[in-house]
């Protein structure tokens, strides 16, 4: 209802003073020809009572005023309204209806009198002041004997009688009430008119304005307004067909974002985060939404990161740079950076692409490893073999003694690159019938495995004086190709022996639960520091280069227990404590309900 | 004036953060170089060490200089205090880094040593501390804060027992008693890490709320 009243008091007004002053201009002119008739009517009987009067007259003022002028004057004047006045040829007044000739003075200066002294039938309208009212003057000349002799003069006030006029106030107030009224409920109508369609109009633009780019105007009947609504609603459904392409974009840009395994960031120019997405927000461990807006430095607290950041922003071309962040364990990243630029080639942004290199990196150092691993290993004893064979040759072989030691030696050698080489062969066939699925598998008990790996194992444990205990019920069975797993548990077992003090006490058992069968190997040697554990499985893998060597591995044992656990469908585990000692678990999995052998 | 003062603050920050994450760096990589006896990363966080020092009398200055130019009242000036305080720690931290990277150069022997300490979870705990200072400064978190000053208490008593340990090893014969030694300096240095760990969090707590949290005993919390 606000708009109405506006409009309605910008119309209503304004038409009022319209109507009022057009009915006060037809009040004013129609006064005035009334007033104009009236005057004339009254001249028009001023001057016929004049002649009457003057015929009254005759005689009677030359060649001398008679007495009773006066009276007579009086007595018709008595009853009349109006008021007569004879004067002679000089203007001096001879009788008058109202006043008393004597004491009135000259009348030769009024301007009616003047002209009528002259022969002229005059009129005019004076104020009187002493009768407070405009009166009309009508004065005839008296001829007598073919000259003035004088002259005789009416007067009648000008106002109507109120009498008159109030029929007349009375019929133009209603008329102008009606009319007021009239144009009032005009007024309302067409500002209503114009004022809904408005209205409902603004209905619709505060809804677009709102984001409900659905609803349609109703068309009003009026063209213009009809136009204005059409083109409203054009513009709303232009409106909304873009934002839906816009929509869209953002949502498959989100979605590319989202699915990418590379950490993407986008910063600006002052180093404050400006979006993440879901791999960068699981690769540095934040939350997407609390990082809106922060510094950089805040959000990631790595020196790397930073200086990258920096470097990025101030580049022309787009940069590349490596960042580890430090951790248990550390993790290597590869980073890319560009600068974002508007259409003018300002810079307004940054944008980083990071991809999670760390198992590359791991996979490289392995290799690494192995490769010199490997080398050194074979490397070794080929070179005390060639240096023994060329000192029998240089003449040490003419003395028995020497050359028979020299010889035991190089066999010895010979024996350990042997074993190296057949460990390698053993690791591959492994890991070659794994893939080929030429392993047979049947459900044996895991006590004729412990078994024979006890008869293996005990000269080796004697010699060293440590002590071997298996520990398995009758029942525990398991799917598995005894031989492999034998080798597995000599390997581990041998490990035990070689690691643990003389006198201590190695410990073989095997536990089934519902998800498999467990075999622990436990020893209270001098353990392993936790940071070698994930590596000690793999190939040439010594935590002490000098000991184990000294003690006759290959450093390939575990890795072939490894690949057997993996061959067999389970896994091997260890769990160590420098100083206490180390055990070491093979899981089996389960024999399923119906295995066939 | 403000925006050039908001504009002053920001830069503070982003140095504060930079020199708290630098620290950090520097603090795991001592750490691995004690875990793993690299002694070319201990090598490297001794170097570094310069960086560290340049970083705070950067800082410092620049407090100054925001002191001096802006004449700061309440939070802006608590910020800076809290600033000018926690920049001090840090620096101790770094320093404290450089003596852990220091016992490795002395302990980098190939054999094996046989240490019965433990100081893996010291060192977590210690890490741990650092970082959830640092998180609780950058984002104004006092419950965080609070954690940490009570979580100094567990490492005085992790320290406390290996000291016994220690004390009691070097008792024995045939132990490496200069290895072990240099292993029970890493604790001790593990624990003023901690210490400098909870001074940062007492800033934080004076930054936030205006009150000094020092010295209140441990019935406060």
């Amino acid at each position: 209802m606000r708009k109405r009243p506006r409009l309605l008091w910008q119309l209503y007004p304004s038409h009022l003073l319209m109507i009022v002053l057009s009915l006060a201009a037809m009040g004013g002119f129609s006064y005035k020809a009334l007033k104009q008739v009236w005057e004339d009517k009254i001249v028009t009987e001023l001057r016929s009572q004049a002649l009457l009067v003057a015929r009254l007259a005759t005689g009677k003022i030359s060649p001398a005023p008679a007495a009773d002028l006066d009276a007579v004057v009086k007595e018709i004047g008595k009853n009349a309204s109006v008021r007569i006045t004879i004067v002679d040829r000089s203007g001096t007044v001879l009788a008058d209806s109202l006043g008393d000739p004597p004491r009135m003075d000259s009348h030769a200066v009024r301007p009616e009198i003047k002209r009528a002294l002259k022969g002229e039938i005059a009129d005019t309208m004076r104020h009187s002041f002493s009768l407070n009212t405009d009166m009309i003057y009508v004065a005839m000349p008296l001829e007598q004997d073919g000259g003035i002799v004088g002259a005789v003069r009416l007067a009648q006030p000008v106002s109507p009688p109120a009498r008159f006029l109030r029929p007349f106030w009375n019929e133009i107030f209603w008329a102008a009430l009606v009319i007021v009224t009239y144009g009032g409920l005009m007024t309302l109508y067409v500002s209503s008119r114009i004022s809904k369609p408005l209205r409902s109009i603004r209905e619709g633009a505060t809804r677009f304005a709102g984001g409900d780019l659905q609803y349609r105007l109703d068309v009003p009947s009026s063209e213009e307004f009809a136009d204005l609504a059409e083109a409203m609603n054009a513009m709303a459904a232009q409106l909304n067909a873009r934002i839906s392409t816009v929509v869209e974009q953002r949502n498959e840009l989100e979605g590319v974002l989202s699915g990418m395994v590379e950490a993407v960031l986008v910063v600006d120019t002052n180093e404050r985060v400006l979006r993440v997405n879901q791999a960068a927000e699981k690769l540095f461990n934040i939350d997407a939404r609390k990082v809106a807006n922060r510094t950089v430095h805040e959000v990631i607290r790595n020196t790397d990161f930073h200086s990258f950041v920096s470097k990025t922003l101030s580049a022309e071309s787009p940069v590349e740079g490596e960042i580890v962040i430090l951790g248990d364990p550390d993790s290597y990243l590869q980073a890319h950076g560009v600068t974002l630029r508007n259409e003018a080639g300002q810079c307004i942004g940054g944008l980083v692409v990071i991809h999670d290199v760390t198992r590359l990196k791991n996979l490289e150092n392995i290799r690494r490893d192995f490769v010199a691993n490997v080398s050194h290993e074979l490397k070794t004893p080929v070179t005390s073999i060639k240096g023994f064979l060329e000192t029998l040759r240089e003449g040490a072989f003419q003395d028995p003694q020497h050359a028979e030691r020299f010889l035991d030696i190089i066999i010895r050698h010979t024996d350990r690159l042997s074993a190296i080489i057949e460990d390698l062969l053993s690791l591959s066939r492994i890991e070659r019938y794994a893939e080929k699925g030429g392993i047979n598998f049947e459900v044996g008990a895991i006590r004729s495995v412990f078994d024979s790996v006890s008869k293996i194992c005990a000269v080796r444990a004697e010699a060293k004086g440590v002590s071997l205990d298996f520990v398995v019920d009758e029942a525990v069975s398991a799917r598995m190709n005894a031989p492999l797993l034998e080798q597995a548990l000599v390997n581990l077992v041998d490990n035990a022996i070689k690691f643990s003090e003389s006198g201590s006490a190695v410990k073989v058992s095997a536990r089934q639960s519902a998800d498999g069968i467990s075999i622990h190997v436990e020893d209270q040697g001098c353990g392993i520091a936790k940071e070698q554990l994930p590596r000690i499985f793999e190939r040439f893998y010594r935590v002490d280069k000098g000991r184990s060597r000294a003690a006759g591995g290959t450093g390939l044992g575990l890795s072939i227990v490894k690949h057997i656990a993996v061959v067999h469908g389970g896994n091997v585990t260890v769990k160590s404590s420098p100083g206490r000692g180390s055990t070491f678990t093979v899981h089996l999995p389960a024999i399923a309900r119906n295995a066939n052998g | 004036m403000r925006v050039r003062l908001q504009r002053d603050i920001e830069k503070l920050n982003k140095l504060v953060v930079s020199l708290g994450a630098l620290v950090e760096q520097r603090f795991r990589m001592a750490m691995k170089a004690v875990e793993c006896r690299d002694a070319d990363l201990a090598g490297k966080v001794i170097d570094g060490d310069i960086e560290i020092d340049h970083k705070e009398v950067d800082l410092e200055e620049e407090c100054l200089k925001i002191l001096a130019l802006h004449q700061p009242v309440a939070d802006h000036l608590r910020y800076i205090v809290a600033v000018l305080k926690l920049n001090n720690d840090l620096e101790r931290i770094g320093d404290l880094a450089v003596n852990i990277a220091e016992r490795v150069e002395a302990m980098s022997q190939p054999e094996h040593v046989r240490s019965p300490f433990d100081y893996y979870t010291m060192a977590q705990r210690a890490g741990e501390m650092l970082g959830n200072s640092l998180d609780a400064l950058v984002n104004r978190d006092l419950d965080l804060a609070y954690q940490v000053c009570a979580a100094d208490d567990d490492v005085d008593y992790m320290k406390s027992a290996m000291q016994a340990q220690f004390i009691n090893e070097i008792r024995k014969d045939d132990i490496d008693a200069e290895a072990m030694t240099n292993m029970f300096l890493v604790s001790r240095h593990l624990e003023r890490i901690a210490d400098h760990a909870t001074n940062i969090a007492e800033d934080v707590i004076y930054m936030i709320t205006g009150e000094i949290h020092r010295h209140r005993g441990a019935d406060f919390m």
